[in-house]
């Protein structure tokens, strides 16, 4: 009973969370990519709250909490902040229009069943519903990073590729060791203030984000 | 041992340390060179202890960046050999260095990078020596190439320079390539400490151990030298600062040999006769025609740096005797080959720096290269002279100095080649034997150039006229290698004994040493030789005509004047013999090697064709190891960089798009192969 209401819920979970990635392909405001993501990482904290309770690991508690704080509130804050000193932007001309981008993402989520399909079918965990979608999810970030042409789209991009890593971590152990989380979020903050340099940087150079501006340096 | 070992690691690194903090300046520099002195005359002790003791010195440190084994140190005798050979080129080296650098006081080059990569490049080159694992082998020997790159670089405005540095670093890398693939191979799945790789050979396939044998030759070969991967040679070691050149000449080439041996001998144990033949033919090949292009040229350091390749070939012709020999069981007669090359590879390591710095200092006084702006500089710089004569004796091999005997011993091994059974092997050697003979004619023909050129006759530029003698640190420099290559000549009978110490044991190589005797005896009667007796008599010989001149001339007047010329009023340099016109008849000998292009322009007089105005004569040998192997090699690379420049679209979305399908392919490849 307890096993089958976890596995459903870890698996509606997921679902939610890559359906709030799949919500980055169809939309354009950059507004909505910030608060797509954040409503993404609420769903994933949620997650570890389950999956803290029913795989009895109450240290997943700790990770949810920093969870939220960093990526609910922290990162969307700052991802606000840059807007409105660059501009809020619309990803205008993806290199991908909205209907093919969902049909390819639709694709890649196929595909991520067909790869993962040894490991669910081996697998005895409870979760193991949730893990092609985690791969899933994994793929359509690094489709979005790849087909649009903001450097703040891509950033999120990166995030929910992120979270799509998060979410195959805790899905497929129950949670990585404490000190192990605890540095991917300090790498993660690492780098997001990086790519943040990174932008103002664009934005200076260019008095744009089209990223693909940046092959104007080769020459 | 431990403190030596020590001593020597932290002299280093407090030299690279105090070039940081003051590069420039007597003291800097003093403490930059001292430091590297200190260090590389505890190698020296170091050395000498574990080859005359027995025991060898090991520190292991496993966690010490444990990917590959961690750092494994481990000295035995053939490395201790091989670092007595780094602390005879280096001691001196660093000394010179102190008064040589004083240029770079000022002006663009830094000091700063000189001293520390100095220092680092003879601290990685010792531990090179030492490496008992694959891990710690690699990173030293790349750490030595570096750092030697760097030192190449040093006057890096120079065009010259870098297109020199671009060589080196490209043929290192290629050796350092093919280095890779033979360790791989040869570790297979074990650790890659040594004594794993020693188990594992014995277990692999003829045609795989003769694979990693041929990996391992062409890869230390591209270190040591060999013709054909000799080509960076000629341009980097003018291209470095002399004592720098003396280095890279004189000791880190040796490493190649260190390399091949620890790995034929040691690793492998030895292997089927065309092992031999092969390190005999490239060796045979490597001297003569190293010898032959020294001949040709009329720059002093590339003059020099050739003769390394044919240095290189002397060796590689006693070691490869040693391996056919060693193949057919006959262990007296190929401990003899090794030990010829051994010692040929300490001599060369002497007079080569001997000479490096010697040409060093006619560079720090006439400011060129180039031998036809040089001359009469012995009554200028008479002890650079002295010392100079000396290393250009050694190096043609004229008795009683060390050139002789080792080239001597190198002899007696390829003589020794009649005891092998198969005759079609043992023909091999008596062409070693030929070659080796054309190829110290010529050496003494080639020295007797670069000395004579250089130092005799009249100065042909105002250069060389107003030339002066070097400080006192290089004579120092100089002179100290100038006694090593003397005492190493008389002394030989007793060094050679020593030598093989580092050989007992290797790859079934008879346990005991060689013992002291007054005269070099070669094991089955083919000669003894005394260089010392040798000596003796050839000092009483000159004393004797020494003084049978005297008793002629005593009642006779002395007059001082001009040597004859012609019925000429005035002598002029332009009268001189040059260093090409000395070369000529050999040029026109070896005309199929070297294809000399001549251009001759005459300008006569408008009036008659009797009178001429000028006349320009121009002849350039044919650098056909460049034109017809490395050329294509390079329009091939060429060619396919350009068209594997189309991935490089500059576009950062089609990288990214790079890398999700490399993720995809290798998850595809995971799940299906």
């Amino acid at each position: 009973m307890n096993d089958t209401l976890f596995a459903q819920l870890s698996t509606l979970g997921a679902s939610l969370v890559l359906l709030f990635g799949i919500i980055l392909l169809w939309r354009r405001s950059l507004m909505a990519y910030v608060r797509a993501f954040q409503q993404q990482s609420a769903v994933l904290a949620a997650l570890f709250v389950v999956v803290g309770y029913f795989g009895q690991a109450p240290e997943l508690y700790v990770v949810a909490v920093i969870l939220f704080a960093l990526k609910v509130i922290l990162i969307p804050r700052l991802l606000h902040r840059m807007q409105n000193q660059v501009g809020i932007g619309y990803e205008a001309t993806p290199y991908l229009n909205v209907a093919s981008s969902v049909i390819v993402a639709g694709l890649l989520v196929l595909l991520a069943y067909v790869l993962t399909r040894p490991v669910v079918l081996t697998s005895t965990l409870p979760t193991r519903g949730g893990l092609p979608l985690a791969v899933g999810l994994i793929f359509v970030g690094l489709f979005v990073i790849i087909t649009r042409k903001k450097a703040l789209a891509q950033v999120v991009g990166f995030l929910v590729l992120e979270n799509g890593i998060a979410l195959l971590a805790v899905l497929g152990t129950f949670g990585i060791p404490l000190i192990v989380e605890l540095g991917v979020f300090l790498d993660l903050l690492m780098g997001f203030l990086v790519m943040q340099v990174f932008i103002y940087h664009i934005q200076d150079t260019f008095e744009s984000l089209d990223v693909d501006r940046l092959s104007e340096l080769k020459y | 041992m431990n403190t030596l070992f020590l001593i020597m690691v932290f002299a280093y690194l407090l030299g690279a340390l105090m070039a940081l903090v003051s590069g420039r300046g007597v003291g800097g520099r003093s403490l930059t060179g001292g430091a590297a002195a200190v260090g590389a005359a505890s190698g020296l002790v170091l050395g000498l202890w574990v080859l005359l003791s027995g025991v060898p010195y090991s520190l292991y440190w496993p966690n010490l960046l444990p990917v590959g084994g961690g750092l494994a140190l481990y000295l035995d005798s053939l490395g201790a050999f091989f670092l007595v050979v780094i602390g005879v080129g280096a001691i001196p080296a660093a000394i010179y260095g102190i008064s040589y650098t004083a240029v770079y006081d000022k002006g663009p080059v830094s000091l700063r990078l000189l001293g520390v990569m100095l220092n680092l490049f003879l601290l990685s080159m010792s531990l090179v020596t030492l490496a008992d694992n694959i891990f710690t082998f690699l990173i030293m020997w790349e750490g030595m190439s570096l750092t030697s790159y760097f030192l190449v670089m040093t006057e890096s405005e120079h065009r010259e320079t870098t297109e020199a540095g671009l060589w080196y670093i490209a043929m290192t890398h290629v050796g350092l390539a093919l280095l890779l693939a033979a360790f791989l191979l040869l570790a297979g799945d074990t650790s890659g400490a040594f004594a794993d790789l020693r188990a594992n050979a014995a277990l692999l396939s003829p045609t795989m151990r003769g694979l990693v044998f041929v990996l391992a030759f062409l890869g230390f070969g591209s270190k040591a030298g060999i013709i054909p991967l000799h080509v960076w040679l000629p341009r980097a070691h003018p291209a470095a600062p002399s004592h720098v050149s003396a280095l890279m000449s004189g000791v880190m080439i040796k490493l190649g040999i260190y390399g091949l041996l620890r790995m034929a001998l040691d690793l492998l144990g030895g292997g089927p006769a065309w092992w031999g033949v092969l390190v005999l033919a490239v060796g045979a090949v490597s001297a003569l025609v190293g010898i032959l292009y020294a001949l040709m040229e009329s720059d002093l350091k590339r003059l020099l740096a050739y003769s390394s390749v044919e240095n290189i070939g002397i060796i590689l012709l006693g070691i490869g005797a040693g391996l056919l020999l060693h193949t057919y069981g006959l262990m007296a007669p190929a401990m003899l080959g090794f030990v010829g090359g051994l010692f040929h590879t300490l001599n060369h390591a002497s007079f080569k720096s001997l000479l490096f710095l010697g040409s060093g200092s006619v560079l720090h006084a006439v400011h060129t290269r180039n031998m036809e702006a040089m001359g009469g500089l012995i009554k200028r710089m008479p002890q650079t002279a002295f010392f100079f004569l000396i290393g250009a004796v050694a190096i043609s091999a004229l008795p009683p100095l060390n050139g002789f005997a080792s080239e001597w011993l190198v002899f007696q091994a390829l003589l020794g080649g009649a005891n092998i059974p198969n005759p079609e092997v043992a023909v091999a050697m008596p062409v070693g034997v030929a070659m080796l003979a054309l190829t110290s004619g010529l050496a003494a023909a080639g020295f007797v150039k670069a000395f004579g050129i250089t130092f005799l006759a009249i100065p042909r530029s105002t250069e060389a006229e107003q030339a002066h003698e070097s400080p006192l640190a290089m004579q120092i420099g100089m002179g100290s290698l100038a006694v090593v290559c003397v005492a190493l000549g008389l002394g030989a009978a007793a060094v050679v004994p020593v030598i093989g110490r580092a050989l007992v044991g290797l790859g079934g190589l008879p346990q005991t040493a060689p013992a002291f005797q007054l005269t070099l005896e070669t094991p089955d009667s083919f000669g003894q030789i005394s260089p010392a007796a040798l000596g003796v008599i050839l000092l009483v010989v000159l004393g004797l005509i020494m003084l049978g001149l005297r008793l002629i001339r005593a009642n006779r007047p002395v007059r001082v004047s001009d040597s004859w010329g012609c019925g000429r009023i005035e002598q002029t340099p332009r009268m001189e013999y040059t260093a090409t016109a000395f070369a000529e008849p050999l040029r026109r000998v070896f005309a199929e090697l070297y294809r000399p292009t001549r251009e001759l322009t005459i300008d006569f007089h408008p009036e008659s064709k009797y009178f001429v105005q000028s006349i320009q004569y121009k002849s350039e040998i044919t650098p056909w190891f460049e034109r017809s192997l490395y050329e294509p090699l390079l329009r091939l690379i060429k060619g396919v960089a350009y068209r594997l420049r189309g991935l490089q679209s500059g576009s950062l979305h089609l990288y990214l798009l790079y890398l999700a399908l490399t993720l995809l392919i290798l998850l595809f490849a995971t799940r299906w192969f």
